[in-house]
């Protein structure tokens, strides 16, 4: 049966999911591969340690240190 | 995966009435509740995981091929898609100014440094089926993430900018006007996102990527020395002018040219999208080892196709991808020039497509929007805006006249080497995540080798700054 899913307005009205989809839906995906699921429940955040914390620092000031090499690089290009 | 704490704001979009999927309703009894919304994507993956599971219940070689089949298409896509219009012209810079010798088994190590770091996002994609974007944002919170969004909306949108210089110059062999063929690229792109339908649009740019291999006959047309290209295998050697300011930069370029943050998005976006699971993830190894192998080929037969400028001792520097297949064509033909020409054109639509892409998967990942290429565009309007703004934005920049296209090329593939040491930590750290992946988790040997990576990576940025600031210290490496 082909569906039309236009809109959140159009869905209301339209008819429910087919057993059939219902069925496909809940044999073949994982229970957190619904979107619904997956809108609903997030990973819980986790806490960073001391080195870890570092470590994202420093792997940040290299990235901002090292476009700037490449900026640098480009003005003496151009010059 | 773990019981989550957090709950979100729902999406906008419910394409169906709420159900509840448990077996009352199956039964036939009235739901109690709306516990779960069920939505055209989930519909259509079902779709596609049920003929999964179908072939997999089947015993012998043909269902074990088709399931191949069915399971391959992010590794490939996100490993060609990365063989792109500037890697093409790395790899073309690369033959013509060193010809066959170290940078033959360099660019092999390179593949293989991106199978092991790509390896980890099948695995992640399969065991969170969420994208790389959100579950940095949930796991290290708004701060990291939005330096991690940050890296990579500026690298893609540099890429892409790219991207479409190979597209205009390709199709410029052909005397293509540049309007007209980034005007047609645009086109292209739109069309393969009409599909609505991941599994369709995954097969229609899978047809395209191989197109990527049109380098080899180019490659062939040279008639190799094959010779040299063994004893390159084997001593790393030679390195003709030894460690210059000029060697560092193609260094990274083709570095960059294999491992880049955008491919991380990428894959495990397109392996939530495509529904692949735990019990895919060999599979998915597979896709990727395959799409490496593939990738590797054809960036050795342009590093081939490109060496008999070295050997005739022309210049590359000023050669644009166009210009590199007209000068080729003394040494392969008007047909391996074309070639050439057309194999850039392909490298730039191809990954002008993934990438794009993976921008807007992030974009709906972080901004808890839908994101699926199985979405109608009414209800993944934000997802396919982002794709197309994102998109014509690039292209409109490349009809600029006057911009340096080779040297933006290069700097493109140098700055997305730079930003992944940064990406790869938030890589590593989710890999290596119990909570999220449970049994999962990286092994040991994974670990030292992802840890490898970084190192290399490093090291080639740190090599690279000593190059432009102090480029006599390079003597110190031997130079």
């Amino acid at each position: 049966m082909e569906k039309q899913f236009d809109s959140a307005q159009d869905a209301e009205v339209s008819a429910e999911v087919s057993r059939e989809e219902l069925r496909s839906v809940m044999t073949a995906l994982e229970p957190d591969q619904l979107i619904s699921t997956k809108d609903h429940h997030h990973c819980p955040r986790r806490q960073l340690t001391r080195t870890e914390m570092v470590l994202f620092w420093a792997l940040r000031i290299y990235l901002v240190f090292m476009v700037g090499v490449v900026v640098y690089q480009i003005w003496t290009g151009v010059r | 995966m773990r019981e989550p704490k957090t709950a979100s704001q729902p999406r906008e979009v419910t394409v169906t009435r709420s159900v509840a999927l448990n077996n009352q309703l199956l039964d036939g009894r009235p739901a109690s509740g709306a516990d779960v919304v069920i939505t055209h994507e989930d519909i259509d993956r079902a779709h596609d995981r049920e003929q999964v599971s179908a072939t997999r219940a089947r015993r012998g070689f043909r269902p074990r091929l088709r399931l191949f089949w069915l399971l391959i298409g992010p590794g490939i896509l996100v490993m060609l898609g990365e063989n792109d219009g500037p890697s093409m012209l790395s790899y073309a810079a690369t033959g013509a100014r060193f010809g066959v010798g170290f940078f033959v088994p360099f660019i092999v190590l390179t593949f293989a440094m991106a199978c092991v770091v790509q390896e980890m996002t099948v695995r992640l994609g399969a065991a969170t089926h969420r994208g790389h974007a959100e579950l940095i944002f949930d796991r290290f919170g708004p701060f990291w993430g939005w330096f991690s969004m940050i890296d990579l909306m500026i690298g893609n949108f540099l890429t892409l900018v790219t991207e479409f210089i190979a597209i205009r110059a390709g199709l410029g062999f052909f005397g293509v006007r540049p309007a007209v063929a980034v005007f047609g690229a645009l086109l292209v792109l739109s069309v393969a996102l009409m599909t609505h339908r991941y599994w369709t649009w995954e097969r229609i740019i899978l047809g395209a990527a191989v197109f990527n291999l049109v380098f080899v006959p180019v490659a062939l047309l040279t008639h190799p020395h094959w010779g040299a290209v063994g004893r390159a295998l084997v001593t790393w050697k030679p390195l003709p002018g030894g460690l210059t300011q000029e060697t560092v930069l193609i260094l990274l370029a083709d570095i960059g040219a294999t491992v880049t943050p955008w491919m991380l998005f990428f894959q495990q976006s397109a392996i939530a999208d495509k529904g692949l699971t735990t019990r895919d993830i060999r599979f998915g190894r597979m896709d990727t080892a395959l799409g490496a192998v593939l990738a590797t080929v054809a960036a050795l037969a342009t590093i081939l196709a490109t060496t008999p400028l070295f050997t005739h001792h022309m210049a590359a520097a000023n050669f644009e991808a166009a210009e590199f297949a007209q000068a080729l064509q003394p040494f392969v033909g008007h047909w391996g020039a074309a070639l050439f020409a057309l194999g850039m054109f392909e490298a730039g639509m191809v990954a002008a497509i993934t990438i794009s892409t993976s921008s807007a998967y992030a974009f709906g990942e972080v901004a808890r929007r839908p994101h699926s290429l199985n979405l109608p565009f009414r209800q993944g309007r934000s997802f396919y805006l982002v794709l197309l703004i994102e998109a014509v934005a690039a292209a409109g920049l490349v009809l600029i006249p006057g911009i340096p296209l080779v040297y933006i090329v290069l700097l493109v593939n140098v700055i997305a080497v730079l930003a992944m040491p940064p990406a790869l930590l938030f890589l590593y750290m989710l890999v290596n995540d119990r909570e999220i992946m449970g049994s999962l988790v990286s092994p040991r040997w994974a670990n030292v080798l992802a840890l490898g990576v970084v190192v290399i990576l490093i090291g080639a940025g740190l090599l690279f700054g000593v190059s432009v600031i102090a480029p006599k210290a390079l003597a110190i490496f031997g130079g």
